[in-house]
């Protein structure tokens, strides 16, 4: 007896301290400074700092202060949850990830936009994929928990300066028998990455968004796949046997593999911030990523750098779809809820709209914008982003995505990493989807 | 009276922060509760039985049991072997123990991420010192085969030192007189070492590698900032943990790894705390 009390102690010492890692304080609460007063909760990067000041803007106009608080991209997702399991959410409204809405929805977490929203943002003007990604749950219902705040999309940053160099364009010719420009196709692509591999003088093809926390490595392969044939599953009936794991989709983690080949050592576990890492410090040709983090690239690399949307397979051409839309919380006061509705509104318009495209990485969903020539033009990678926007596909938006994306990340990571192949990787994660869908099912978390 | 009186807040204490969470935790592993909060349903032993189902929990057991027998035991090693070479008077001791103390000092977490940067593989430090001396450079961070070799050196680096400090002090509570004793005796120094030095110094090395082996066993912080919580080739139970409460929302199933987590911790606490007992008692 006087061990197994000793033991317990053992234990629940070393439960007391085991790193000293704290994560990211829960942010300040809704601003209690004037009578009026949002919070907005985002991710930490260019386009929150953007959202804040047209935040101060819209004070200047209604008297109503707004703070967008942003945190990690890494911890965003946790904080987010674990604030909603109080009884009061610090923020009113949240600017969850696209996956996020069927949770949020489900789970009464967010506020239904549908009547609302119809009335106050003229929805034909949210181009269809954007609404169906980023606002709309179950898909195609018409029902709405969130407003377009950023739409992302991933594409290619590539270096100008290297694809115009005469030389090289010419030993590119020579050996290819095609001049070198940005890939229009997966075989392109693969050819200007082997291209421009030389590891002796460091120097690599391409760093591709292959991270292993949370969705990175999801994000990159999913355009693959889709491209390659594959997909997801059947949004209708959930069934994911013959979709994900059909030839196409093997061919797309296959291909995606065979592309490490011309990346960095470790270019196989390249979070979002890493992946630019390769390309900021001027080794490596070519870049897949989110457009939202092109500002900076832009802004470091000046003319040195293109951008170009993501290449073909045959006639499949498909960009992993980002961005988030702004859901109110349905834990928040009614009446910040209502500011937060006011805060929507006047963000929506087509004049702020406008002045949101001038915001880094501000991008809108407003299908007016998209199209015109003066948002093409605005940046070097507006022109790209604009095209990537009608070739959007995305990952389940269901309750269980965190399930869902758990094996994808891991079986995809290990076929990757050599431990499996491509076949048995997405037979594995077929296998487990369609179990977490069935367990779904039987505990009505899925749309009827 | 009294003495009930000096232990009564502890004993308070112990039981709101360690008590109560334990009783809460046994409650939620019994539940359906979500991160986000939501209706909180009896599930029975549903998640109990998904954990002993779960192909994942398994690889999870394997993956913490190959971590804790490979860093506990080269920290033995290496840390005994430090106390021994260490243990004489030399000019510059105190120097030299405080800075091989240093790296124990520090938050394991931040110590992952610089151990990130070091374990990098095309300019990572590491690579390039074994490049530098014509040796392979190894993906530390991305090969499955050595990415839980990686979470090893970092935890050998960070806690060779407190088995150093541990071994010292088994080593200095040996009376002199027995190693004179055996010096008339002209015992050489192998039979020295087998027959006073490591008997002697054991039951602390015990106590030291019973309080290794329950905080490996719960390794987190390392494999979340080397290779995330989510690589098989790394995911220890508390990673598995992690993820399921804050990856998948399933916090009621993550209780339930928790729980049988804090069983295996006990067992074998209790296995090493009666077995140094019966040390204790033939000596």
């Amino acid at each position: 007896m006087r061990n197994i009390v000793f033991a317990l102690a053992l234990a629940f010492a070393g439960c007391g301290d085991g790193g000293g890692s704290s994560g990211p304080g829960p942010g300040p609460g809704p601003a209690k400074d004037g009578p009026k007063a949002i919070t907005i909760w985002w991710a930490q990067w260019a386009p929150a700092d953007g959202l804040q000041e047209l935040g101060r803007d819209f004070e200047k106009e209604t008297g109503i202060k707004v703070t967008v608080h942003q945190t990690p991209w890494p911890d965003y997702q946790n904080q987010v949850n674990l604030e909603f399991g109080n009884r009061e959410t610090k923020f009113d409204i949240v600017i969850g990830d696209s996956q996020w809405i069927g949770r949020g929805a489900s789970k009464g977490l967010y506020i239904e936009l549908t009547d609302w929203l119809k009335g106050a943002v003229d929805m034909s003007t949210v181009h269809p994929r954007a609404a169906k990604y980023l606002c709309e749950y179950p898909p195609g219902s018409g029902r709405y928990w969130a407003a377009p705040c950023e739409t992302d999309a991933i594409g290619i940053a590539y270096r100008r300066d290297w694809f115009e160099d005469a030389k090289e364009k010419a030993a590119y010719k020579e050996k290819y028998k095609r001049d070198l420009a940005p890939p229009a196709t997966y075989e392109e692509m693969r050819d200007i990455a082997e291209f421009f591999t030389r590891p002796a003088d460091k120097r690599y093809g391409v760093s591709w968004l292959t991270g292993r926390g949370y969705d990175a490595l999801t994000m990159g392969f999913e355009q693959v796949l889709y491209a390659f044939g594959g997909s997801w599953g059947d949004e209708k009936t959930f069934k994911v046997q013959g979709h994900i794991n059909n030839d196409g989709a093997v061919a797309g983690l296959e291909y995606l593999k065979s592309m490490m080949k011309f990346s960095t050592p470790d270019g196989a576990k390249l979070d979002y911030g890493q992946c630019l890492e390769p390309f900021d410090n001027g080794s490596t040709a070519m870049l897949v990523n989110y457009f939202a983090f092109y500002p900076e690239i832009s802004k470091k690399f000046g003319d040195k750098a293109g951008f170009c949307p993501m290449p073909k397979k045959g006639d499949r051409r498909f960009a992993s779809l980002g961005g988030q839309g702004m859901s109110i919380s349905a834990k928040a006061p009614k009446e910040r809820q209502e500011l937060a509705r006011q805060f929507i509104k006047w963000f929506e318009q087509l004049k702020i709209q406008k002045e949101w495209i001038k915001k880094p990485a501000g991008f809108p969903a407003n299908t007016d914008i998209l199209k015109s020539e003066e948002f093409r033009k605005a940046s070097p990678y507006n022109a790209a982003f604009a095209d990537s926007v009608d070739i959007l596909v995305d990952f389940w938006n269901v309750p269980v995505f965190g399930e869902l994306l758990a094996p994808v990340q891991q079986y995809v990571g290990e076929a990757m990493d050599g431990k499996r192949s491509a076949k048995d990787a997405l037979d594995a994660i077929a296998t487990e989807h369609e179990e977490i869908f069935r367990k779904a099912r039987e505990n009505g978390d899925l749309p009827k | 009276m009294l003495k009930y009186g000096f232990v009564g807040p502890a004993l308070l204490l112990l039981i709101a922060l360690n008590i109560f969470p334990l009783g809460y935790n046994i409650w939620l592993s019994f539940t359906n509760y979500d991160l986000s909060g939501g209706d909180v349903k009896s599930v029975g032993t549903r998640n109990y039985r998904e954990v002993f189902n779960e192909p994942r929990y398994a690889a999870a057991i394997r993956t913490t049991a190959l971590f804790v027998a490979a860093a506990v035991l080269i920290e033995l090693v290496l840390g005994y072997a430090l106390a021994l070479a260490l243990r004489g008077e030399f000019l510059g001791k105190g120097f030299v123990l405080t800075v091989l103390l240093v790296p124990m000092m520090l938050s394991p977490a931040v110590m992952g991420l610089f151990w990130h940067l070091i374990f990098k593989g095309d300019y990572g430090i590491f690579n390039q010192t074994l490049g530098a001396a014509g040796l392979p450079e190894p993906q530390w961070l991305t090969d499955p085969g050595l990415k839980l070799a990686a979470c090893v050196i970092v935890d050998v680096w960070m806690w060779t030192p407190f088995m150093m400090l541990i071994s010292l002090a088994a080593l200095n509570s040996i009376p002199r007189h027995i190693y004179e004793a055996a010096e008339i005796d002209r015992a050489g120094a192998w039979t020295v070492f087998r027959r006073i030095t490591l008997p002697l110094s054991a039951p602390l090395l015990l106590l030291a590698v019973l309080l290794r082996t329950t905080d490996a066993l719960k390794q987190f912080d390392y494999v979340m900032v080397l290779t995330g919580p989510n690589d098989a080739a790394t995911q220890t139970l508390s990673a598995l943990l992690y993820q399921t409460s804050f990856g998948s929302f399933r916090v009621g199933l993550g209780t339930a790894y928790g729980f049988v987590v804090l069983v295996a911790v006990i067992a074998v606490a209790t296995l090493f705390t009666r077995y140094l007992d019966r040390l204790q008692r033939s000596r």
